[in-house]
């Protein structure tokens, strides 16, 4: 790229959208029996309207219910399914047109499914992807010492893929998505079904690969524990539209308005009532108080609490993303609406 | 803007083959039955025919030890054509995985034959073996080097009709995901009409007429008569020209059906 040429976009999506068409099907038996004749169609947008752009080395939470189009996106992206309408650009290849070249420059891993050949050890599908991909030789070998080191590959690399643990199957996975130097990842579900140790471990390679390596990186889930640890920025996406695009801050700020103070009563009191809060949970003498930080700061809180109460302990949970996207999926995101009651 | 394909190595597809290969190799437990089956299978046609023809009821005018030889070779050709060497492809439509493959900067259809033929190749390399027992337990004709050398290219040729009969079967696929019923139908009448179970020849001759307009007969019956020696050399050439006219139509159905259905995968997201 010359001097003074604004950077390139990543990926540049503008207006995108897809509309699947199926045949119209009655329920039961009759209805499948009917859909065999019948020549009518229902039109389903899964996609509409879709716009963002990323930036060379971003790394992006993609986050959406089920069915909120966040697969079809992805689809589009890599070149498998070609938009309905729209713009899309990745690393300046628009994907279904030259499905081969945009291949060679994405990676894929899907939580739900495996490139790697089942029957053969491990080792075996990266020699294979290393021909697919025409990696060089003293590259491949370098990737593999450095991802064998990070992910801990050595100890399963001779073993068959049938035989290993999900969590070193993902492990294996991600090397194998990783090993031809993508400009870009696209991780479907990555951390799923995975215990904590092994989803650390695989957000940790995540985070590593972005920042080392400069890797743009799309994360589809529906843990927002990986979205917190990984993204400083998000995508909602909701019935095919995005609903939110910005940083995870900002979010937390306007939506997360709604601290919980956690109060260790030092008696027993028939009943706890604090001015500007509401009662959320009281297991004996623990007590759980609601507030809105907007109009009640932690200090003037407590003081009040301790004016009334003999207290032992307190502490503050700040709101998760978790609830403040659920939050969001069930009232609609809308901007200027800080400090709303919820 | 100009973007470039990258080029077309043959060097991954030789890979998946040999993955194939290594796949097959770790059940060896399957090979060995399934070639322990087909030895049994050859012994217990022999005693049909042999009792058969013992009771003057032979069904032809092929002598006894021929169509022996027939069934011998056509179980052991069943070795190597009974595989399904697209499977993969119905396979990967209904798990979804297909979806992975057009991720690869791979030409996938090239990918499942590779995949496919290697699978056959493991498999015809132990057909040696099972063959030099075949020729022990039943005394089998072993024609001289034209015929022989004719039967081999018969062969492949019948070998690449079913490739296509199985792609054409397999990207129904497409559209229906499960290809069961038209599998067992397809099985059916290949079995009938293929000449694997029982030569064309004793075929009423009105059959017979059906039998060898229909591309089934190129798979075993064609290289199987060459081997026997009822199709004599100066018909070799209108043989193995029909086989190959069957591989051209098929080929060409299996493409069209192959562009439709990955058309639809890409467009309708299967």
């Amino acid at each position: 790229m010359g001097k003074g040429t604004p950077s390139m976009a990543m990926i540049e999506a503008v207006g995108l959208r897809k509309v699947f068409r199926s045949l119209e099907r009655g329920s039961g038996i009759w209805g499948a029996v009917g859909a065999l004749f019948s020549r009518t169609f229902v039109d389903k947008v899964a996609v509409d309207d879709v716009s963002f752009s990323l930036e060379p080395g971003e790394l992006v939470g993609y986050i959406g219910p089920n069915g909120a189009g966040k697969s079809t996106t992805i689809k589009m992206l890599t070149g498998i399914l070609v938009p309905t309408g729209g713009k899309l650009r990745v690393a300046g290849i628009v994907p279904h047109e030259h499905r081969m070249a945009n291949a060679a420059n994405i990676g894929v891993v899907f939580g739900q499914r495996s490139q790697l050949y089942w029957d053969l050890p491990l080792r075996e599908s990266f020699e294979l992807l290393r021909s697919i991909y025409d990696i060089p030789r003293a590259r491949y070998l370098e990737n593999m010492r450095h991802f064998g080191a990070i992910l801990d590959l050595d100890r399963f690399l001779a073993t068959p893929v049938r035989q290993l643990s999900l969590g070193e199957r993902m492990r294996g996975d991600f090397a194998a998505a990783m090993l031809h130097d993508p400009k870009i990842v696209f991780l479907d579900e990555p951390t799923i079904g995975l215990d904590v140790v092994a989803k650390e471990a695989i957000r940790e390679f995540i985070g590593t690969v972005n920042r080392d390596r400069g890797t743009t990186v799309i994360l589809t889930t529906h843990d927002l524990a990986d979205v917190e640890r990984l993204s400083r920025r998000i995508i909602l996406i909701d019935e095919g539209k995005v609903i939110y695009d910005g940083s995870l801050e900002r979010l937390r700020e306007e939506y997360g308005t709604h601290r919980t103070l956690v109060v260790n009563l030092a008696e027993s009191y028939p009943d706890v009532v604090v001015a500007g809060t509401e009662v959320v949970s009281r297991e004996l003498n623990l007590v759980r108080l609601r507030f809105n930080r907007r109009e009640l700061t932690a200090e003037a809180l407590i003081r009040r609490v301790t004016e009334r109460y003999k207290i032992t302990d307190v502490s503050i949970i700040e709101p998760d993303i978790d609830s403040i996207v659920r939050r969001i999926y069930l009232e609609g995101y809308h901007e200027g609406t800080i400090g709303a009651p919820s | 803007m100009i973007v470039a394909t990258p080029r077309f190595r043959l060097e991954p597809y030789v890979q998946f083959a040999q993955k194939a290969m290594a796949r097959e190799a770790t059940y060896r437990f399957d090979v060995f039955t399934s070639i322990a089956s087909v030895l049994v299978r050859v012994y217990l046609l022999r005693m049909v025919w042999v009792a058969l023809y013992a009771r003057n009821t032979a069904p032809s005018d092929l002598p006894l030890h021929a169509i022996i030889t027939y069934s011998t070779v056509a179980l052991l050709m069943g070795l190597v054509m009974d595989i399904d060497q697209t499977r993969m492809l119905h396979d990967r439509l209904h798990s979804g995985d297909i979806a992975t493959d057009f991720m690869k900067p791979i030409v996938v259809p090239l990918y499942f034959f590779a995949d496919g033929s290697g699978e056959v190749i493991f498999h015809a390399v132990l057909i040696v073996p099972s063959l030099l027992l075949a020729l022990l337990i039943v005394h089998i004709d072993v024609p001289g080097p034209l015929v022989l050398g004719t039967f081999f290219v018969s062969f492949f040729l019948g070998y690449l009709v079913g490739f296509c009969i199985n792609f054409i079967l397999n990207c129904v696929a497409f559209w229906t995901l499960e290809i069961h019923a038209v599998q067992l139908i397809v099985t059916w009448v290949t079995d009938l009409f293929g000449g694997e179970i029982i030569p064309l020849v004793i075929f009423p001759a009105f059959l017979q007429k059906v039998a060898f307009a229909l591309p089934f007969a190129a798979m075993f019956s064609t290289p199987l008569l060459i081997y026997i020696g009822v199709i004599k050399p100066e018909r070799y050439a209108a043989a193995l020209g029909l086989q190959a006219f069957w591989v051209v139509v098929l080929g060409f159905v299996a493409t069209v059906m192959w562009r439709a259905g990955a058309k639809r995968v890409i467009v309708q997201g299967g």
